[in-house]
């Protein structure tokens, strides 16, 4: 995918560190619009506290975080969806998408909800409470949330974890398709699995157990091809970078897994 | 829809209709002991419902009642309507600010726990025997439940919706409109709940204690002559108004906690 040279989230020398715990350790690293970006990584390891600090809700202990050249500001072309569908569960579906969308006048924020709900295939159940719906309904309500403010990048934590396999792979490809289509955001997606990241992702980077650091940064040759699965590089891929998460997790003495020696 | 009422009927276990009936039937069983009761307590002590009713319109058509019914409803209902906006405001913002909060919460905890009976001299002598004498006893009374329940419901505020909130970049009136106060509502009900119980008791006891008034004046003019079935009537006539209140926080509640029953 080609970077479009507007849009971009950078990172260089980030470190942050939470009370006295060291979490994420000199994170270099740049996306841009177009590109799904997937951080790939243990238990703990400092994904979610990176969407954070790209979202502008933390500030790095030391080194930059940069949306377009400037700090990011909570809502300022970022987005985020989280794993817990977080909808308010006192607002119905179209009052839930209105909420990203404070500074609009009226009329023009019914329409923008109409066209993200339709976007997603929600039109109809506009007026239902989120306690009415499936969570594959509810996390598809919190991706028209994420998407209606037309953020230049939707940081994703986890997003489908909590769905059943079925709905999870129905989400995948609906996220693909939203982001392919031109004007879509760029997407830093956080995952604990390998097979949703090899689907997903233009490239992904492998993060160390904590404090995170990138161990692994790479492209994936068969990014948005319909069948991922089925290309031939898929397996030793997959295999891969198993294996240095796996490594990463065994080596790592706060772990469950660590063995000694 | 079927399959809505179905699951509403079953979380309820019985109808509306059904629920109507059962209560009927309690009241029926109560007043028949009731009855029984009377028949056989000492003549003076007790009366039975049927002379209980006729005192209650007696009462009624003498033009007694009415004049002490608005007089404690007034105060009953300015004291607990200024405990709500006064202690609705105080208890969010002492979960707003939490260092409020932690200044206030001690003493707050100290007044709650004090019997409120032990200010009505001070307050007599502060205020007199009128209106505002009496207005601050139930004010007084009904304000503590609400401080804590409304400080309760912001503290309980979920986490992960603040934290969603403030990624859209919503400000801190919008996040208190639209997160933290339909969140608290529950505690809200409760507080007021609780407080509008002791703000009707604390009505009586004011009417008893300051200048004689209104249906707690009945209740020591009947009480002191013996004349027990005016006095439960003016009894009865105080449970309908806590009945009358329960109600109608209970249709409050239901109506802001709609998106509950979907
Ligand atoms: N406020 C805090 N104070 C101290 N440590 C914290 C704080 N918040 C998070 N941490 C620690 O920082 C580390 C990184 O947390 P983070 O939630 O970013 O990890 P994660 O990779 O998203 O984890 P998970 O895979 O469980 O989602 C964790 O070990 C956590 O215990
Ligand atoms: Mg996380």
């Amino acid at each position: 995918m080609a970077l479009n040279a507007t849009d971009r989230l950078e990172l260089s020398g980030v470190s942050l560190t939470l009370g006295d715990q060291p979490v994420l350790q000199d994170l270099t690293l740049a996306t841009g619009r177009g590109e799904v970006l997937v951080v790939l990584g243990p238990s703990g390891c400092g994904k979610t506290s990176l969407l954070r600090l790209m979202a502008g809700l933390v500030e790095p202990g030391s080194g930059t975080v940069a949306l377009n050249d400037a700090p990011p500001v909570p809502g300022h072309g970022i987005a985020m969806m989280f794993q817990s569908y977080r909808l308010l569960p006192w607002k119905t579906v179209a009052a839930n998408v209105a909420f990203a969308l404070p500074d609009l006048p009226r009329a023009q924020r019914e329409d923008r909800v109409s066209e993200v709900l339709h976007l997603v295939g929600l039109e109809r159940f506009a007026d239902r409470y989120p306690a009415a719906l499936s969570g594959g309904m509810r996390q598809r309500v919190a991706l028209a949330r994420a998407l209606a403010p037309r953020p230049d990048f939707l940081l994703m934590d986890e997003p489908f974890a909590a769905l059943d396999a079925q709905a999870r792979e129905l989400m995948q490809a609906e996220l693909l398709r939203l982001v392919g289509a031109s004007g879509g955001p760029g997407v830093v997606f956080v995952t604990h699995s390998v097979d949703e990241a090899l689907v997903l992702g233009d490239r992904i980077i492998l993060l160390s157990p904590r404090p995170g650091r990138i161990i692994t940064d790479m492209a994936v040759p068969f990014a948005r091809r319909p069948d991922p699965h089925d290309h031939p590089d898929y397996p030793a891929l997959r295999r891969t970078l198993w294996e240095r998460l796996r490594q990463a997790v065994l080596t790592d003495p706060a772990s469950d897994f660590y063995r000694p020696g | 829809m079927a399959s809505q009422s179905a699951h509403l009927a079953d979380r309820k276990g019985t109808g509306p209709v059904a629920t109507a009936a059962l209560r009927l039937g309690f009241l029926a069983l109560i007043l028949l002991a009731w009855a029984l009761a009377a028949r056989h307590a000492p003549p003076g002590l007790f009366a039975s419902p049927v002379a209980v009713a006729k005192a209650g319109i007696g009462l009624a058509s003498s033009g007694k009642l009415w004049p002490a019914l608005a007089a404690s409803l007034q105060v009953y209902l300015v004291g607990t309507g200024l405990a709500v906006m006064f202690g609705g405001a105080l208890g969010i913002a002492m979960g707003i600010w939490p260092a409020l909060g932690r200044t206030l919460d001690i003493y707050v905890n100290a007044l709650a726990a004090t019997p409120r009976v032990a200010f009505i001299p001070l307050i007599i002598v502060l205020l007199g025997l009128g209106l505002e004498a009496k207005v601050l006893i139930v004010f007084l009374g009904a304000v503590m439940p609400i401080v804590l329940n409304a400080h309760a419901g912001v503290q309980a505020a979920d986490p992960d919706l603040l934290e969603m909130a403030a990624s859209t970049g919503a400000s801190r009136g919008r996040i208190l409109w639209h997160v933290i106060l339909p969140g608290a509502v529950p505690f809200l009900i409760t507080g007021i709940r609780i407080g509008s119980t002791i703000g009707l008791i604390n009505t009586i006891v004011a009417e008893l204690y300051t200048a004689i008034s209104g249906l707690g004046g009945l209740l020591a003019v009947y009480g002191s002559r013996f004349q027990m079935a005016e006095y439960l009537a003016v009894v009865i006539v105080l449970a309908l108004i806590g009945v009358g209140m329960t109600e109608a926080l209970r249709l409050v509640s239901q109506r802001l906690m709609r998106w509950r029953d979907v």
